[in-house]
């Protein structure tokens, strides 16, 4: 058995009911053979009764008939059925006449009696379906109270149906009392009529033809009825239901409140129209923000939205290059039926005054008297220059031109406001986002330039039973501009270079690898050489060699210290050129003194030329075992404790004094802890690079 | 770090005022680079004030040094601090550029 859900059994009862009332009403008429005449009254009315009742609740438990926002959906479904009954009705109609005149072989007045019943069913259908339209009009946007209300007011319709089959031999002046009690519920919520709001003007004239139709259909059956009624012919009882009476009566009555409603908001409508326009341009901008669009599109659609929002007439957006941003693409300014022609008549206006970055917001409501635009090709009656600034930019400027005067009132600049500020608000929000992404690619790169120095950095320390090394370096930033570097020489020999490129980041950087590159170069053998010890450059030569290739490629305010030294174990001496680089500090342990070499050099890349040569010299120096050399940059000596004092030459001196005697790595363990002692709770503000030398006595080799 | 300037005839004077670090460089360039400056015979630059010289306030002077020797302006330094001397000695710029104790002294230069 197939199933019906509970919906149908409304229908099916109705059905029942109809044929019911039918039967009844046609035995109230002429005899028709085989049924009994005159049934009884009240099963007439509960048959009636009945009818209504099921295809109410049938039309109740159906879904709610408003889509969404779709009012004029709703009232054209609303029409198109009462159009539909209202035609079926009128064939009936055609058919009771022609039944009338050519004599049927059916009794009298049976032809009447069914088209009567069907009209009636008929009626008692649109009536519900409008009831239940209305219902959802009266509760869109309308609260938990208002559905209350709804249904006491259902309840009570139900009420008077009931009473009126029950109750039949109710007095007339408490059904008249009842009647008027539900009207006035009836014409309380006839007041509900929110969803008009929302209707756009043409929507409004739509609504208004579509209940004036609606109207027009009830009033044609409810006329109908009351003909057919008192109609001889038919003996119908009168369908007086308290219930149709006050359905159609709420029906007709919230359709003509509706109407009311709806063509006297037909002059604000426009009003309305511009809210909505003005809050779907600023959605539509911040949307775009959101999802972090680029600066031409923001500008189109401030552009798109003024000029729909005041119905310009013609329109100018400049936008104006951000500092940092590539003048890659010229930047052109958008136009909106503005003659190309009479840009040059608003150059001035667009651009910021001469010694100010800000433009200047100009309201000019009757270009007729100030003459701003003479000599335009169109007749503009108002014109509005309007800024794109924040406190500290200038993004650009907006012209709306306007054929009527006074077309800018503050109503409108309001709104206008809203959206440069807007627009302003979205660009610099995409200018944030696209500089922290351009810091994170920043940043990326740096870590990645931090790993290339970082193998720069000699990572295998030479190591003889001669000496000893220890080195420590720490960068400020990612990347630094210390640099340091050792290259074993054949015959025990060891090339030691350190020094600092003047400046910080990417670009010292930079010449930290090519002093290393340099380095490697300067220090190959040379096979034509006669001389064993021309076969590698002297520590001047060196200099000056280095000097001369960084020539072209060091920027004029830039330059390079640097301290080279040719250690020769096997002579146990060392000569060394000193390159405006910090003075090395030694430790002579014949004298037991601590004591710094002050030797005369000045800095590669200051002067570019032979001249050079003169400014740098070789020394010489025999070492003896138990000496210490301490090589380093500036950052140790210039490192600043809380109060900005320097660290200084002195102190370092006098670290050395207590810990000479220690290993290499012990020593330089020492002073690099005195130093950040020192500087403890300050940024480093330089690089570091501390190397570590000691002599050791030769030993015998096993 | 300010930057003060005195003209006389045929003199320009810079009073250095704090320290000339990377950021105050760029002032000072940009007083340096004014093509006027090649009108003087002199340009002294009074370091009494002068509390500390970074690398960049250095190559300032050494990127000028060679402009201003080519149009014969003589660079001269007085009133120099120790420690400010110190850095200028280290890098070997005291046998390249002029500097002197006092005022008078570099007047007369």
């Amino acid at each position: 058995m197939p199933k019906i859900r509970p919906s149908a059994w409304f229908l099916i009862a109705a059905g029942l009911c109809w044929l019911l009332l039918l039967l009844s009403t046609l035995s109230r008429g002429q005899p028709i053979p085989g049924l009994a005449a005159d049934w009884p009254r009240w099963l007439l009315l509960v048959a009636q009764g009945g009818f209504a009742a099921c295809v109410f609740l049938y039309m109740r438990v159906q879904p709610d008939a408003l889509v969404g926002q779709n009012f004029i959906g709703l009232l054209r479904a609303l029409f198109r059925r009462g159009l539909a009954l209202s035609v079926a009705l009128v064939v009936l109609i055609g058919i009771d006449r022609s039944a009338a005149t050519h004599a049927l072989p059916l009794p009298g007045n049976v032809t009447t009696a069914v088209v009567y019943t069907i009209a009636l069913a008929l009626f008692i259908v649109f009536l519900a379906q409008v009831l239940y339209a209305w219902r959802s009009l009266v509760n869109f946007r309308g609260g938990a109270k208002l559905r209350r209300e709804w249904m006491v007011f259902e309840l009570t319709l139900g009420l008077a149906l009931l009473m009126q089959l029950l109750v039949w031999q109710m007095s007339p002046s408490l059904r008249l009392g009842v009647g008027i009690g539900l009207g006035l519920f009836g014409v309380y919520l006839s007041g509900h009529q929110r969803w008009v709001a929302y209707l756009n003007s043409s929507q409004k004239w739509q609504a208004i033809l579509l209940q004036l139709g609606i109207l027009g259909f009830t009033l044609l059956f409810l006329f109908y009825l009351r003909n057919a009624q008192a109609d001889p012919v038919l003996l119908a009882p009168a369908t007086q239901l308290s219930f149709l009476v006050l359905s159609s009566f709420f029906a007709s009555f919230y359709a003509i409140a509706g109407l009311l409603i709806t063509l006297f908001n037909l002059p604000i409508a426009e009003v309305f129209e511009q809210r909505r326009a003005e809050i779907l341009g600023l959605q539509h901008l911040s949307q775009i923000i959101q999802r972090g669009q680029s600066a031409p599109e923001i500008y189109q659609m401030l552009f798109n939205s003024a000029i729909q929002t005041i119905k310009a007439n013609a329109a100018v957006l400049m936008p104006e290059r951000q500092p940092g941003e590539l003048a890659k693409s010229p930047l052109t300014p958008l136009r909106y039926q503005f003659p190309t022609d009479d840009l040059e008549l608003i150059a001035s206006l667009l651009t910021p005054l001469p010694g100010t970055p800000r433009v200047v917001e100009l309201i000019d409501n009757s270009l007729e008297r100030s003459k701003r635009l003479e000599g335009s090709a169109m007749p503009y009656g108002s014109m509005a220059v309007l800024p794109l600034q924040s406190a500290s930019h200038n993004y650009g400027t907006l012209l709306l031109l306007h054929k009527e005067p006074h077309a800018f009132d503050s109503e409108v600049l309001s709104i206008l406001h809203t959206f440069t500020a807007q627009t302003v608000l979205s660009l610099e929000n995409l200018q944030l986002a696209q500089e922290s992404l351009n810091n994170q690619r920043t940043q990326d790169e740096l870590r990645i330039a931090a790993l290339v120095q970082e193998r720069l950095i000699p990572k295998r320390l030479p190591t003889d039973d001669w000496f000893e090394i220890s080195t420590y370096a720490q960068a400020a930033k990612e990347v630094g501009g210390d640099f340091y570097d050792f290259l074993h020489l054949p015959g025990q020999k060891l090339a030691v270079l350190i020094g600092d490129v003047s400046g910080k980041g990417v670009t010292a950087a930079f010449h930290t690898a090519q002093m290393k590159g340099i380095f490697h170069a300067l220090m190959q053998a040379n096979p034509l050489a006669k001389k064993e010890r021309d076969r590698y450059p002297d520590p001047h030569r060196f200099m000056v060699q280095a000097n001369e290739a960084l020539t072209h490629c060091l920027e004029r305010s830039s330059f390079i210290t640097a301290a080279f030294y040719l250690i020769d174990y096997q002579a146990g001496g060392f000569s060394f050129a000193r390159a405006g680089h910090c003075h090395t500090l030694y430790y002579h342990s014949i004298k037991e003194e601590v004591s710094y070499f002050r030797t005369e050099g000045l800095g590669l890349g200051i002067i570019r030329d032979v001249a050079y040569e003169k400014h740098v010299k070789t020394q010489f120096w025999d070492y003896n075992p138990g000496d210490v050399m301490v090589i380093y940059t500036d950052g140790i000596v210039e490192a600043r404790d809380g109060d900005g004092n320097e660290y200084g030459e002195e102190r370092l001196r006098q670290m050395l004094e207590t810990c000479f005697y220690q290993s290499a790595e012990e020593i330089n363990e020492h002073l690099r802890h005195d130093v950040q002692e020192f500087s403890r709770g300050q940024p480093l503000h330089d690089d570091q690079t501390l190397l570590v030398i000691k002599f050791k006595a030769a030993q015998p080799h096993t | 770090m300010k930057v003060t300037t005195h003209t006389s005839t045929d003199t320009l004077t810079l009073v250095l005022d704090g320290e000339l670090d990377a950021s105050s460089a760029v002032v000072l360039d940009a007083e340096l680079n004014k093509p006027e400056i090649l009108n003087y015979r002199k340009v002294l630059v009074d370091c009494q004030r002068l509390s500390y010289i970074s690398s960049a306030g250095l190559g300032v002077f050494i990127s000028h040094l060679q402009r201003l020797q080519d149009s014969d302006v003589k660079l001269v330094f007085f009133n120099m601090q120790e420690k400010v001397f110190n850095v200028f000695e280290i890098l070997g710029l005291d046998s390249l550029m002029h500097i002197v104790p006092t005022e008078q002294e570099a007047q007369a230069a």
